[in-house]
């Protein structure tokens, strides 16, 4: 006999959830049989409200297009600014650059373990690694002046240098994070609970991330080796040593042991910059941001973040304000197309393990 | 890069005659411009036979001045490491072009938000008719001639209780009959 559907309203305002975003799923018995993903809650219109700001007051805005993880968005439309106007970026800047942009991957994979175990009733391992992470916000504070946005990475380089005693502060704070890792491990994946609830669970095949356009660590969790930091590099991830890692299996449990590995990766590529950094300028004036006109013309720069893929586009038509800009989020598309897919067939109970293995972000799907 | 840059344009231009491009990029980047009609066979052919597989962005731009919107495919090939830029106008009056989400799905998303945002209607689009704004009648705003300000000032109020700028320090201080002494004064306005 086929049991009744029941329709059930997944947020908007859901400890599971990621963001404000609700998932409108139908289920019979536990079994989801068809899912949709509503969005509205969050629309703040940046894209329009930036083409009424000068091409640095943005800044405020973009910080806050995915609040886990604001510097890759700051670099990718600084880069966008810079390609088009032909600007020049220190060697300095650049290194430092990559430091912030490693410091905010670790910053959102701790902040993403703690969101993966609290999906599954784990709630110790997001106590641990959110109270480490802390570790990393009093660097970007003491470097930024902000703990979570930091406007730092701007046109031309970076606000300022790096302060006295700075880079022994990083590395000690990554030998303690190193350590702390191999806690991470025995709490997390010798977790038999994690285990069964994240193997063969949310499996994404080969064939279909590609065809889906699944991105990121989503996407080396199903085998297939692509970093937009090796295969289109920038900054200075050209000249530094980090393996990209891949995983078969393309469930949670393969993602989660691909962001673990990131980590580490993160970790020595954040040593390399320490050691190889340059010293000189870390930044290249742009004139008066009042006055400041880029030429007309388009460019598109994108960044590696820990959701995979993100793009800033900018068109400009030769006065002081963006034309337009448009910001590709990873989430707006594992968050909408792939996780109503994926979650067919999938446990009811199982739904807030699925999202946060996407890396699903809601403020970056609406903007 | 040259080569391979000079090949995929040769390609596209033998397959698609229409195809303007443009090649004075520094980095890996190739642009071509198409006339609308020409945006699914071009895309199906850069995914299916030159292995631009990836589908980067879709975005669209406003050009008010010339009544058109250009809409902007960015595809990138993981083989060759050079991303594509496609790009097409539409007439602002009459902004319809065949729906893409037969090529990639995602696409449809893309669809979704550049119908209500900008006024882009895709033929054989099936997606609910709303994705982020709720009950719009208006415009689509994300349109130049849109002006977001003074629909807020119409539409929404001023929260009342500012008007006067009161220091909230000076104003407790009066409310209980205390002096705010000398070190916390320069805070206040």
């Amino acid at each position: 006999m086929r049991e009744k559907a029941t329709t059930l309203y997944i947020g908007p305002q859901h400890p599971g959830i990621t963001g404000n975003m609700m998932v409108k799923v139908q289920v019979e018995g536990d079994t989801i049989v068809k899912a949709r993903t509503e969005v509205g809650y969050l629309h703040r219109a940046f894209e329009k409200l930036q083409e009424s700001r000068n091409w640095l007051q943005s800044f405020t805005l973009l910080c806050r297009f995915c609040v886990p993880e604001p510097d890759p968005v700051e670099e990718s439309y600084a880069r966008a600014v810079e390609l088009l106007e032909g600007r020049e970026v220190p060697e300095r800047a650049k290194y430092i650059r990559v430091l912030m942009l490693e410091l905010a991957r670790m910053a959102s994979y701790m902040l993403w373990y703690g969101g993966q175990n609290g999906s599954l009733g784990l709630y110790t391992m997001g106590q641990w690694s959110v109270g480490d992470r802390n570790y990393i916000l009093d660097l970007f504070e003491e470097l930024t002046g902000g703990r979570v946005y930091h406007m730092y990475i701007w046109p031309g380089g970076v606000r300022r240098d790096l302060p006295d005693g700075f880079a022994d502060k990083v590395l000690r704070t990554m030998d303690y994070l190193e350590k702390r890792l191999k806690d991470y491990d025995d709490l997390m994946f010798e977790n038999t609970i994690f285990q069964k609830r994240t193997q063969g669970v949310g499996i994404i095949s080969k064939e279909k991330a590609v065809e889906w356009g699944v991105v990121g660590p989503v996407l080396r969790g199903c085998g297939i080796k692509s970093d937009i930091r090796i295969d289109d590099p920038y900054e200075v991830y050209d000249k530094l040593d980090f393996i990209v890692p891949t995983q078969e299996g393309g469930d949670i449990w393969a993602r989660a042991l691909v962001r673990r590995q990131e980590i580490r990766q993160s970790i020595r590529i954040i040593r390399q910059v320490i050691e190889k950094m340059p010293s000189g300028e870390f930044y290249n004036r742009i004139p008066n941001p009042h006055k400041w006109t880029l030429p007309k013309g388009d460019a598109y720069a994108r960044t590696e973040a820990t959701r995979g893929e993100v793009g800033m586009y900018i068109v400009s038509d030769g006065s002081t304000h963006p034309r337009r800009t448009h910001f590709r989020g990873a989430a707006y598309v594992h968050g909408i197309t792939l996780l109503e897919d994926l979650l067919i067939g999938e446990n009811v109970a199982d739904i807030s393990a699925i999202m946060n293995s996407l890396g699903t972000c809601p403020p970056e799907i609406e903007r | 890069m040259k080569e391979l840059k000079e090949s995929i344009i040769k390609r596209i231009k033998a397959n698609f005659a229409d195809a303007v491009e443009r090649n004075d990029f520094k980095d890996n980047r190739l642009d071509f411009s198409v006339k609308k009609e020409t945006i699914p066979a071009i895309l199906f052919y850069l995914k299916d036979e030159m292995g631009f597989v990836h589908l980067s962005d879709v975005n669209c731009v406003d050009w008010l001045e010339d009544g058109e919107l250009e809409v902007v495919f960015i595809v990138w090939s993981p083989a060759d490491k050079i991303k594509v830029f496609v790009r097409t106008r539409l007439d602002r009056d009459n902004a319809v072009m065949d729906n893409l989400d037969m090529i990639w799905r995602q696409m449809n998303t893309y669809e979704r938000e550049l119908r209500e945002m900008f006024g882009v209607q895709f033929t054989g689009l099936e997606a609910p008719e709303e994705f982020i704004l709720e009950d719009w009648q208006g415009p689509p705003p994300f349109r130049r001639d849109f002006d977001s300000a003074a629909y807020a000032e119409k539409t929404f109020w001023h929260r009342p209780g500012r008007e006067d700028a009161q220091d909230v320090r000076e104003s407790i201080a009066d409310r209980d009959g205390e002096e705010i002494p000398d070190f916390a004064k320069k805070y206040s306005r």
